[in-house]
């Protein structure tokens, strides 16, 4: 019991010390979420607006495998991304492999059907009179997605909460792509876990308080923004 | 895009042809033709689920329908086409307000169409037509509002457009006795500001005939454009090959022709029915019904007075004229006998 006191106690001290360690995998995590995050909304906000507004042919398919993709083991994502980044993989030549970037493109991957899905069931969940209202105030397509992607933005939010969260905790992905280099691809997560294997909880719980801080300060902005 | 009708002064603002329209593999609608002059206020009357609806989204071509032809004002138009969605607009029966303050949700409208100037005083004209203060609502939110509150900004929504053509699905449905004098006030300072052409559906006969110039009834989807007429649903029993009745639970009997092919639903015209004080010796094919008056409305158009009479569970509408009110010394409440003659039916 005594080392996990020992640990907050450390923690702290590591925190306002700005141990370089520390704070490099604290940057490193908020910048590959953050880029990963802004990527999946990007691409999963259409994909879900699209996947719940309209009605076409192998929509239930097509829902099916973005459902199974909710489930996909991080550890496989980094696997695949792997292979498709390091040096004999067909993106080889890039050079994302043990890079910031490449744990962005795994994450993405990762956020990108829990954006996509949570849209979706939010955009069918919309008011079925939404759209006919919208019709009859004289609304064109574009005006149509703006307005239904702005009344239905907590639950847009909810998805980016979720998503973050996600990326933020993962860590399959960011020790099979970066490869967990210290002050380079080390994010709090990988070095969680490499601190507890070496018997260092103190650093570890470190780490882990300044993720929980991280996920608090995200929440507590969205609800600051909720609010207005 | 072919028009086969030539844009003249003359069109209608509305011309149906042809329209079926199914839901899966239900028919909801079957109008052969059907106009709706310019700068007219239509009622439209029907039970749930009758169609009214459905028409009036395919009056605002929000839908297409599954077979047949819209034109508006002469010109054959398609969904959702810019050139008409900007001049026709629906209140639909629950009515959507953004999630938005009152006055965002009214100038929406406007700001779509790129209308930016004297917003403010606009959207307080709006609300006051619909009986709201600017200065109490223009602030409040969507959830601030109570039903009434609700349906009027919605209708301020529609009105600050200044629509050619204005759809009201149910407008009174959920307000008290004193907003739906303001949306019937509000609608008819629409016709005569703008000449806006109106349809009103709504089950509240009695509000629907103070505004309207005329009605039209529609019932599984046929438009009958008598207005109201008598609707009569089974079970009937055989009598012999020719002849169906209808037993009522007071002990009278309606006596029908029976249809020619399979049909349901019997429909007896108000023209065709007649009204008297006493029963009328007579042949086994006139129905003669005991029943009491139970309102009374003007049809303004035709001068004439719609009487609603109770027979039983059955509610019989006979047309009426001011001089055989008062010959006869009709008033609600009171005894009457209705008689038509069987071969009087149509049947759906």
């Amino acid at each position: 019991m005594d080392f996990i006191v020992a640990g907050f106690i450390k923690a702290i001290e590591l925190l306002i010390s700005g141990d370089r360690a520390t704070w490099t995998a604290v940057w490193a995590t908020i910048k590959v979420s953050t880029g990963s995050m802004l990527l999946s909304l990007g691409a999963g906000l259409p994909c879900g607006f699209v996947l719940g507004y309209f009605d076409f042919k192998g929509k239930k398919h097509l829902r099916t495998i973005l459902d199974t993709m909710l489930a996909l083991p991080t550890v496989f994502i980094g696997l695949a991304v792997y292979a498709f980044i390091s040096r004999q993989g067909p993106l080889g030549e890039l050079g994302l492999l043990f890079t910031l970037t490449g744990i962005a493109i795994g994450q993405t991957i990762l956020a990108f059907p829990i954006v996509t899905a949570i849209t979706a069931t939010t955009i069918e969940n919309i008011d079925h009179d939404l759209k006919l209202t919208l019709v009859s105030l004289g609304a064109g397509r574009r005006n149509i997605i703006a307005t239904c992607l702005w009344e239905v933005r907590y639950g847009i939010l909810a998805a980016a909460v979720t998503a973050y969260g996600r990326v933020l905790t993962e860590v399959g992905i960011s020790m099979m792509v970066g490869g967990n280099i210290k002050y380079h691809t080390r994010t709090i997560t990988t070095a969680i876990a490499l601190e507890t294997n070496k018997g260092l909880f103190a650093d570890g719980i470190a780490l882990g308080l300044v993720l929980i801080m991280i996920a608090f300060i995200v929440n507590l902005s969205l609800s600051f923004l909720r609010k207005q | 895009m072919t028009n086969n009708i030539q844009v003249t002064r003359k069109n209608p603002a509305y011309h149906l042809k042809d329209i079926q329209h199914y839901y899966g593999n239900t028919k909801v609608l079957d109008i052969d033709d059907l106009k709706i002059e310019k700068g007219s206020i239509t009622g439209l009357i029907g039970p749930n689920g009758s169609g009214k609806s459905t028409l009036l989204k395919l009056l605002a071509f929000a839908q297409k329908p599954t077979l047949g032809q819209i034109f508006y004002k002469g010109r054959l138009e398609l969904p959702f086409s810019s050139s008409i969605r900007s001049k026709i607009t629906l209140l639909t029966q629950k009515p959507y307000l953004l999630k938005r303050t009152v006055f965002e949700n009214i100038v929406y409208g406007l700001k779509i169409r790129k209308e930016k100037n004297n917003l403010e005083k606009r959207v307080a004209e709006a609300l006051l037509n619909v009986g709201l203060d600017y200065q109490d609502f223009a602030t409040r939110f969507w959830h601030e509002l109570s039903g009434g509150e609700a349906q009027r900004v919605a209708m301020a929504a529609r009105l600050i457009l200044k629509p050619e053509v204005l759809l009201l699905d149910e407008p009174i449905a959920s307000v008290d006795i004193e907003s739906a004098g303001l949306i019937r006030q509000a609608s008819l300072n629409a016709r005569k500001n703008w000449g806006t052409t109106l349809v009103i559906a709504s089950h509240d006969l009695q509000w629907l005939y103070s505004i309207c110039d005329h009605q039209l009834s529609i019932f599984k989807g046929n438009i009958f454009s008598t207005g109201v007429e008598n609707i009569i649903t089974g079970p009937f029993e055989k009598s012999d090959q020719k002849t169906l009745i209808k037993k009522l639970e007071d002990g009278q009997i309606i006596t029908l022709n029976a249809p020619s092919q399979t049909a349901s639903t019997a429909i007896i015209r108000k023209k065709n029915i007649c009204l008297a004080l006493e029963k009328q010796s007579g042949n086994g094919h006139i129905n003669q019904l005991s029943g009491h008056i139970t309102s009374m409305l003007l049809e303004k158009k035709s001068e004439t007075i719609v009487a609603a009479i109770s027979v039983h569970d059955l509610s019989l509408i006979v047309l009426l004229s001011p001089d055989q009110i008062n010959r006869l010394d009709l008033y609600p409440g009171k005894k009457v006998i209705l008689y038509f003659h069987s071969h009087d039916v149509e049947w759906i």
